[in-house]
């Protein structure tokens, strides 16, 4: 027979159960039932109003057979384009921040702020800078340049553009903390040596730098797929409609609007669940692959 | 030795599931105002008051001002039936079906609420809202013949088709979509004033009228001054002859000479004349901002938009909508919301009392009318004192003319689903910037749109 543990120990342990039990309980309440039913939904046809009807797989045939679905993947993946660009945007900063400079702290809290603001108000703040006859953007390249820019938001070939600017300057004060920290956890020694070596500047952050954080790199593109696949709230308020011939419409955004604007939960659902698979997918392609590339200390 | 815990887990568990539960349950009371309304029903049971005190939610959308007139309507409602308290909720219009839909999946629909077009066909074939007929039957607020016909017939439905059959809902408002002109522009630049009697303005007239006013103020090679802007596909479509759709045959109908005619001349009214904005300038800066900023000279509105231009620097009024010279007709769109009453509410009769005094008690419609929200319901009060009323516009009559004659409810309005209409409007682009003949592009997207229909609504 095993010693009885003293009694205050089991009341720790109550209380430890106490605490663990609200998150799990939240998790399975909120997050595993909704994710069940929705799973079931997707086999239905419900429209909100009349009960649900079983249906099979038809909205999985229709899946695959919707037009809308593949320009809003199209749109989605396309928008991805702002990851790369803003991890190289994110690691020039994060060099040029990484200097024990006076005040580069407040410089650091300017490139960060973007993150922390509500992206609803990010995207009002965009509108307003990207309106083709007031916008501060073509006003200022009409000024400045004489150029007469572009319709931002409402011509079909510049509204994914816009939505990559947009995310690249909102993303990348997130991505530069990352990278910051990175790089303050390089050692010194290997700089040291390459100059020894007679190595440039360049040649320090090619042959250097950039490897030495490549668990960042995979981090910030892993999340920003994710997050890429994800993305929904600034084309809600950028392009209500979907923009100019639907080329603004992410996976999310066509799931919303069924589920919300048509009332198809059941497809709504089955898109979702589509969607989900894929990120899983692609989210474990970039795990294999990274044991090619990802260095590790 | 080793149960004891689990046990105490367990009851843990079950604790905080009890917690969770009755705090779902508590949140139900709260909002669900049918509960409410059962307490006040054991009060009466029990208690010997003449009149049991009742408690019925009413949602609806719309501006603040809007939400204002509402408050004031409902009081009125409150001392007319004092054993009634009314929870009214103003959603902001474009959240307003999300919330209504969900509120129904959740089996906490209001008792009144707006709905109208789509989701009214939805909700009367679903069961969602009930049959007014029994309830209209009693009550001497409704005479039928003083009541437009076009808007009480978005509102019946007969088991299987929209139109025909009895009420289940009562028109908020019609809102005829009439033609706006800047007249201090108009005699400034010495074009005459656009009639109100329809069939006396043809398209060439309108045409004529915004290339004299169309011009570029700054001289900086962009044009400041539209003559028009958002002359409606709708209108020039149903002016020429052609529809979007037959919903007696559920065919989408855009590939027919009429519509790609008049969806043609629309375009060309950007690409051939420049006389009015595209639509990218559009969402860069909408007509209605424009008219207001005195920049477009001839432009659509609706009976609520008259409150915003009361205060405007120029004088403005409207016209009859142009016809189409090859046919002689006019044609524009005439809105509506409509008030239901949920099924399953405990209080349907104060319900449809809220809902008919809303609709057609003569000092509620007044005041909306004097508000400037809308055109009255009764007919009577539209004709007598609502075209006398002597704020702007003047020519009030074409508002009901548009009415009782050549309004059209929107495309819409009997598709359960409107994905096919969605995408007709995004597609459309591809003909407004000039980039398809409205002919090649219809015959590219009546398969697509066909296809969209029929998924949806059959």
């Amino acid at each position: 027979m095993k010693k009885r543990k003293p009694s205050y120990i089991r009341k720790e342990y109550i209380w430890a159960y106490l605490f663990v039990a609200a998150p799990v309980l939240g998790f399975l309440i909120f997050g595993v039932a909704p994710l069940l039913y929705s799973a079931w939904l997707s086999f239905t046809s419900w429209d909100l109003v009349t009960p649900p009807e079983f249906v099979g797989f038809e909205n999985y045939v229709e899946v695959f057979h919707d037009e809308k679905v593949y320009k809003s993947l199209y749109n989605t993946v396309f928008m991805m384009l702002g990851i790369p660009i803003g991890m190289v945007v994110a690691l020039l900063l994060a060099i040029m921040m990484n200097r024990p400079l006076k005040g580069i702290s407040y410089l650091r809290t300017i490139y960060y702020l973007p993150v922390i603001s509500p992206i609803i108000a990010v995207s009002l703040l965009w509108q307003w800078i990207l309106n083709q006859d007031f916008g501060l953007l073509n006003q200022t390249m009409w000024s400045w340049f004489g150029i007469e820019g572009p319709n931002w938001l409402g011509d079909a070939s510049w509204i994914k553009p816009s939505m990559i600017l947009m995310g690249v300057w909102g993303g990348v004060g997130g991505t530069m903390v990352l990278y910051l920290a990175g790089l303050q956890s390089i050692s010194s020694t290997y700089y040291e040596a390459a100059e020894v070596d007679g190595a440039n500047a360049f040649q320090k952050l090619w042959l250097i730098t950039i490897p030495l954080l490549t668990n960042i790199h995979f981090f910030v593109i892993v999340m920003g797929v994710i997050g890429a696949f994800q993305s929904f709230s600034q084309i809600y308020v950028l392009a209500g409609d979907g923009g100019p011939e639907y080329s603004a419409a992410t996976v999310v955004f066509y799931i919303f609007e069924n589920a919300f604007k048509y009332f198809n939960m059941g497809y709504a659902s089955a898109v979702a669940w589509v969607l989900g698979v894929i990120i899983f997918i692609v989210t474990l392609i970039q795990f294999r692959l990274s044991k090619k590339w990802v260095y590790n200390d | 030795m080793k149960r004891k815990p689990s046990a105490k887990l367990g009851l843990i568990f079950l604790l905080c599931f009890g917690m969770l539960l009755s705090a779902c349950s508590s949140g139900n009371n709260g909002s669900g105002s049918t509960t409410n309304g059962n307490a006040g029903n054991k009060e009466a049971e029990t208690g010997n008051k003449p009149q049991e005190q009742v408690k019925i939610s009413f949602m609806g959308h719309g501006s603040p001002q809007e939400k204002e007139i509402f408050m004031k309507l409902i009081k009125s409602y409150e001392t007319k039936y004092p054993n009634v308290k009314v929870e009214y909720t103003s959603v902001p219009p474009a959240e307003y079906n999300q919330k209504l839909s969900t509120l129904v999946a959740s089996g906490k629909t209001p008792d009144v609420f707006y709905v109208s077009g789509p989701q009214f066909y939805k909700f009367a074939e679903a069961g969602t809202i009930q049959n007014l007929q029994p309830f209209l039957e009693t009550t001497e607020l409704f005479q039928e013949d003083n009541v437009w016909k076009q808007a009480l017939d978005r509102y019946r439905f007969d088991g299987t088709q929209l139109g025909q059959g009895d009420l289940y809902g009562l028109p908020k408002d019609v809102g005829p979509w009439a033609m706006a002109y800047n007249k201090t522009m108009f005699e400034e630049a010495g074009v005459e004033l656009p009639p109100a009697e329809v069939g006396k303005w043809t398209w060439d007239n309108w045409l004529d009228a915004a290339k004299k006013l169309t011009k570029d103020d700054n001289g900086d090679g962009k044009i400041d001054i539209y003559g028009g802007a958002n002359f409606t596909l709708e209108g020039a479509v149903w002016a020429s002859g052609g529809d979007f759709i037959d919903y007696g045959t559920g065919k989408v109908t855009i590939d027919t000479p009429e519509f790609t005619n008049a969806m043609q001349w629309v375009a060309d009214l950007r690409l051939k004349h420049n006389v009015t904005p595209s639509p990218e300038d559009e969402k860069a800066l909408n007509a209605y901002s424009r008219f207001v900023a005195g920049k477009v000279g001839m432009f659509p509105m609706g009976p609520w938009d008259q409150p915003g231009f009361w205060d405007l620097p120029f004088e403005w009024d409207i016209a009859a909508w142009p016809v189409n010279p090859a046919t002689g007709k006019a044609g524009t769109w005439v809105g509506s919301m409509g008030y239901s009453v949920s099924s399953k509410s405990k209080h349907a009769q104060e319900a449809f009392n809220l809902a008919a005094f809303l609709a057609l008690d003569a000092e509620g419609q007044k005041q909306n009318y004097e508000l400037g929200q809308a055109v009255p319901n009764l007919i009577d009060m539209a004709k007598g004192e609502f075209v006398a009323y002597d704020k702007a516009p003047a020519n009030r009559e074409v508002f009901l003319d548009i009415i009782e004659d050549y309004g059209h409810p929107p495309v819409e309005f009997a598709s359960k689903d409107t994905k096919w209409i969605d995408t007709m409007w995004q597609e459309a682009g591809k003909v407004w910037d000039g980039r398809m003949t409205a002919a090649d592009w219809a015959k590219e997207m009546q398969p697509k749109l066909q296809e969209l229909y029929d998924k949806g609504n059959k």
